[in-house]
């Protein structure tokens, strides 16, 4: 059917509940790329400037990059992902209100300044999106370990 | 940075973004039309990154190291979304795509941003 090459063929029904995973596993992967090119930018030109800022940001692209393996991993990387996740959430409103609080601290934006704000708040929103997908799937599914 | 290029990639990311959705909302994987999207949306972003690098000098783009990062990442993300949409067999390749789609359509204005910002 012609049709099917154009529009694509019907979807494989797959694992249940997954999808919504997958989608978060590639917002993760543009924020590590994101985060991580930001932070190399900065700690190899200014790092004298604002090393809090710059280690802070470097840290935060650590925790997209574990996250994403994590999350791409599946049940496997389940507890890993929990913890990045968790980090990730205390780091963004951690440094979000610092960034606010004590602007001199942070006189270039990192990934978490302002709650993500710089990035559309989807710093902010991702780590909520990330435990109630990780939440949900352990709901799911108590009996797999 | 020419900003017809920049309207033109954010036009066709759009689209690409919608005919992700679709794809997902209607159950289907990836067909021709989102291949051909992603590929015209890779040969915008190809022309305008060439056009940058010939057009750089001393003061263009002020903040040379980012404009070069997102630059090559943004050339990088349609072929990683591709690749990978490609190879998902549920509904979810098109959302893959439409993230990716997303991404670049974001990535273009903070691109042209970064070429307009004159040093300090």
């Amino acid at each position: 059917m012609p049709d099917e090459r154009t529009l694509g063929a019907p979807a494989d029904p797959g694992p249940g509940g997954s999808g919504a995973a997958r989608v978060l596993v590639a917002l993760y992967a543009v924020f590590a790329l994101a985060a991580g090119s930001r932070a190399g930018v900065q700690l190899a030109t200014r790092f004298d400037e604002a090393p809090l800022a710059y280690l802070l940001s470097a840290l935060a692209a650590v925790v997209y990059l574990v996250a994403t393996v994590a999350l791409a991993r599946g049940p496997a990387g389940r507890r890993v992902a929990l913890v990045a996740i968790t980090v990730e959430l205390v780091g963004v409103l951690v440094v979000g209100t610092l960034s606010l609080a004590d602007a001199a601290a942070f006189p270039d934006e990192t990934v978490w300044s302002g709650y993500g704000r710089g990035y559309l708040y989807v710093p902010l929103v991702l780590p909520v999106l990330g435990l109630s997908v990780l939440l949900r799937r352990r709901s799911d599914r108590p009996a797999q370990r | 940075m020419i900003l017809a290029l920049v309207v033109a990639a954010t036009v066709v990311a759009a689209l690409l973004v919608v005919a992700g959705l679709a794809s997902t909302l209607a159950r289907r994987r990836i067909g021709l039309v989102h291949l051909a999207l992603a590929g015209v949306l890779e040969a915008v972003l190809l022309v305008q990154a060439a056009l940058a690098l010939a057009g750089m000098d001393g003061d263009t783009p002020a903040d040379a190291p980012t404009f070069l990062g997102y630059l090559s990442g943004v050339v990088l993300i349609p072929v990683a979304g591709v690749l990978w949409a490609r190879s998902e067999v549920t509904r979810w390749a098109g959302s893959v795509l439409a993230v990716a789609g997303a991404s670049v359509g974001v990535m273009v204005w903070r691109l042209l941003e970064l070429w307009e910002a004159t040093g300090a």
